[in-house]
């Protein structure tokens, strides 16, 4: 009896190391999916509340307005479940890819956990008490109260201890594995990685140096338009996070989930490489309108942002391809026939396709936004709401839900039943709708000039405002479906995690073509990619930089605007 | 082949009047890209004349010294205010600086780095080191403006960009020298 017993164990512990299963690093990678998922809950609540508010439907009480509100659910659904969910898929791949993750990486891993936490209870009990209306973007010169600030500087040292620890595992594995490439969704992590890492250090500039000294009232103004630069030096790496981390599924998970072969080993790093380079200096293209900047400044950070679009326009390139390969070897025939041979009933595939098909939308707006003319029409209507509800809340988060049906149940060691797919099927099309009815509305409402971030006013019941009623009402609608999703997706993942019959989860990871040429050895320098990378934000940053320090107007007291 | 007709085709673009004037137009743009572009020119033209006449190279240049002599010398001479001015105001010394740059520098640069020692390459990054520091200290703390063509603004972006590109290689030399990239590929 006995022996069987550990026999059974013994077989047990096998298929497991060939899964690249390790209970430890899963309990980590469920702990970071888990708290990911009770932001979504929290957030999509939040979210529901402001769309109420923004139909007209519903006073919020003076003791938690529309703007406090608004600030949570930004840092919940932008900071909270986007990083968590990032740290604990790549974590899970980390594990997954290279033997397992070592005891000082997971430790890392588990403080920064905790010290993210604290960072993030402490940044929200101000936004309880009405301290920290400040947006997640936290602008100067509004002022919140001093410890929003240090759990935000908080958060960021959490971050940081990660990114150390994926370093510390990649560079150990490298190590033991002399010459040889280190596995595509590991190197994924690694630019992912790299890029958190840098991106960070401009905003805890910010915090630290700037804003920090500021609020505690050791020095009188602060220089708003640097503190803005630095933000969005780091705020729209964090946005192409968000992408490479959803990108790293749709070119490596989405083709063996439809039993097809990946597209090209190196072009997709060539693609991985290209965005970390150029991605910081994107920044610029949310200060468009900000003054302070000169136009021919502006004019090379148009070129810079949509020098991003070239790998982007690459991605969906390569996705077609091997969609429509895999879907011809399995005997789809014509012009559109193979989209019959698709597995649409399989929400691991399901709902990264719909998110990758969003992007197409998404990616037009962004394109238009990055336009200066167009952007004076747009900026800061519901329009740019709209935007980023497509391109994060669709395309981002969508992606991240595929991912959730394999990856929870492998991290889980249970299975992805029938009846969970057939929900996921399910939750997929709800959010499908609610999202277009919800981020369509805002883009239109937007063109009509309706602000964001503005609670619901009739502004003395003038005309115009008045005629965004339709579309706010439609968005409420919208807002309701997804509510209906989050429901549906949160309970999801805690029945994966917690009740769905025990079993192995295969982590899917593509192979490439019988007949792909082999990968050069270049794409391992990262050394090089760093510094390559470092250029380009010293070219594009020196100048205007020195023209905002050196030619600053006098430095703006703290402000409590609300 | 290929390569020396790319640096030729780079070399042509940064003549080009509408380039270069755009370029200068910037201080900081025309001393840390225009000028380390005509030495990148230069190095990929490097190709064509080690082939077409590598004794003389191996007569000259055996140990790479001379030629860094040389490189360095020309490339400081192009960090002196003064000839920055002169190649905006006078025409020959604009020329001269779209010749030396490439063929005297870049040549020089690419004939002779592969030929040093370790040390060799070390003390010519650290001196740089030093000199970017040197300079950047200049620019930024300067109380006069240093050139007739650039306004202090400008000058004193040029100094955060030396101090800057002064970190960039602090950070690669102590990257050398933590780093052992034979335990790794
Ligand atoms: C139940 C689903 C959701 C609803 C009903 C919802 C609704 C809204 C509404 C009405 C606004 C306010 C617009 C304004 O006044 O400016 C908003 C803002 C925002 N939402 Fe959502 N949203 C949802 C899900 C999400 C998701 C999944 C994300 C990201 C992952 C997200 C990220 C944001 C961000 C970053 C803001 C901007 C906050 C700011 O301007 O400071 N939302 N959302
Ligand atoms: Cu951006």
């Amino acid at each position: 009896m006995k022996m069987e017993a550990d026999l059974k164990v013994g077989i047990k512990e096998k298929a497991n190391k060939m899964l690249g299963y390790h209970p430890q690093d899963a309990k980590l990678s469920k702990s970071y999916i888990a708290v990911a998922f009770i932001a979504l809950l929290v957030g999509g609540f939040l979210g529901l509340l402001q769309g109420l508010n923004r139909a007209g439907l519903l006073e919020l009480p003076t003791w938690f307005n529309y703007y406090q509100v608004l600030t949570a659910h930004g840092l919940l659904l932008i900071l909270v479940l986007t990083a968590f969910f990032t740290i604990g898929y790549f974590y899970a791949t980390l594990s997954h890819n290279l033997g397992g993750l070592l005891p000082k990486v997971r430790k890392l891993a588990w403080v920064g956990f905790f010290v993210k936490l604290v960072g993030f209870v402490l940044a929200v009990i101000p936004i309880l008490m009405n301290e920290a209306s400040v947006m997640y973007t936290f602008y100067p010169p509004m002022a919140a109260h001093p410890v929003f600030y240090i759990g935000l500087a908080l958060i960021v040292v959490g971050v940081w201890l990660c990114c150390i620890g994926a370093f510390i595992q990649v560079a150990n594995w490298r190590k033991n594995h002399k010459g040889q490439h280190v596995p595509i969704l590991s190197y994924f992590a690694t630019g992912v990685f790299v890029l958190l890492f840098f991106a960070l250090m401009f905003v805890a500039v910010e915090v630290l140096f700037m804003i920090l000294p500021w609020v505690f009232g050791w020095v009188d103004g602060i220089n708003v338009m640097v503190a803005r630069t630095l933000f969005w030096a780091f705020g729209h790496t964090l946005v192409n996070i968000w992408y490479l981390t959803a990108v790293s599924a749709w070119y490596v998970v989405v083709p063996k989930v439809i039993g097809g072969k990946r597209w090209s080993d190196l072009l997709t790093r060539v693609v991985i490489i290209a965005l970390v380079i150029m991605n910081i200096t994107g920044g610029f293209h949310h200060q468009i309108i900000d003054p302070a900047i000169n136009e021919i400044v502006k004019f090379m950070h148009v070129f810079m942002s949509l020098a991003i679009g070239f790998p982007s326009l690459m991605t969906a390139f390569a996705l077609f391809a091997v969609f429509e390969r895999t879907a011809r070897r399995k005997g789809g025939k014509g012009l559109i026939g193979w989209w019959k041979k698709m597995p649409w009933g399989d929400v691991r595939f399901l709902a990264p396709f719909i998110a990758m098909v969003a992007f197409i939308p998404a990616g037009a707006g962004g394109i238009a936004q990055t336009t200066n003319q167009l952007d004076q029409v747009v900026h800061n209507t519901m329009w740019i709401v709209g935007h980023f509800h497509l391109t994060l809340g669709m395309s981002v988060v969508m992606t991240f839900f595929g991912i959730s049906y394999w990856l929870v149940p492998f991290i889980s060691n249970r299975v992805l039943t029938p009846q969970i797919n057939k929900l996921g099927v399910i939750q997929t099309w709800i959010w499908t709708v609610g999202m277009i009815c919800m981020s369509g509305s805002m883009h239109y409402v937007g063109l009509l000039g309706s602000p964001r971030r503005t609670s619901y006013s009739t502004y003395g019941d003038h005309a115009t405002a008045l005629g965004w009623d339709p579309y706010l009402t439609l968005l409420a609608v919208g807002g309701t479906l997804l509510i209906i999703g989050v429901i549906l997706q949160v309970y999801a993942v805690f029945n994966m995690m917690f009740f769905a019959p025990k079993g192995e989860t295969e982590f899917p990871i593509a192979e490439e073509e019988e007949n792909a040429t082999k990968t050069p050895y270049w794409t391992e320098r990262w050394g090089l990619w760093i510094v390559l990378m470092i250029i380009v934000v010293a070219m594009a940053y020196v100048i205007p930089l020195t023209d905002m320090i050196v030619n600053a107007p006098p430095g703006s007291p703290p402000f409590k605007t609300w | 082949m290929n390569q020396s007709f790319y640096g030729l085709l780079l070399l042509i673009f940064l003549v080009a009047p509408p380039v270069a004037h755009f370029m200068e137009s910037h201080m900081v743009i025309h001393m840390h890209m225009q000028m380390p572009m005509l030495v990148i020119a230069g190095m990929l033209m490097a190709r064509f004349f080690q082939k077409r006449f590598p004794t003389f190279f191996e007569k000259w240049n055996s140990n790479g010294i001379p030629g860094i002599l040389l490189f360095v010398i020309i490339v400081v001479y192009w960090m002196l205010p003064r000839t920055m001015d002169e190649a905006l105001t006078t025409n020959s010394v604009e020329v001269f600086k779209f010749i030396s740059l490439p063929f005297l520098a870049g040549v020089s640069l690419r004939d002779s780095w592969k030929k040093l020692s370790s040390l060799g390459k070390n003390i010519i990054i650290i001196g740089f080191t030093v000199l970017f520091i040197g300079l950047g200290w200049l620019y930024i703390w300067s109380p006069v403006q240093l050139c007739n063509n650039y306004l202090i603004i400008e000058q004193v972006t040029l100094g955060w960009g030396f101090l800057l590109t002064a970190i960039g290689m602090i950070v690669y030399l102590g990257y050398n020298f933590f780093i052992d990239p034979s335990a790794y590929e």
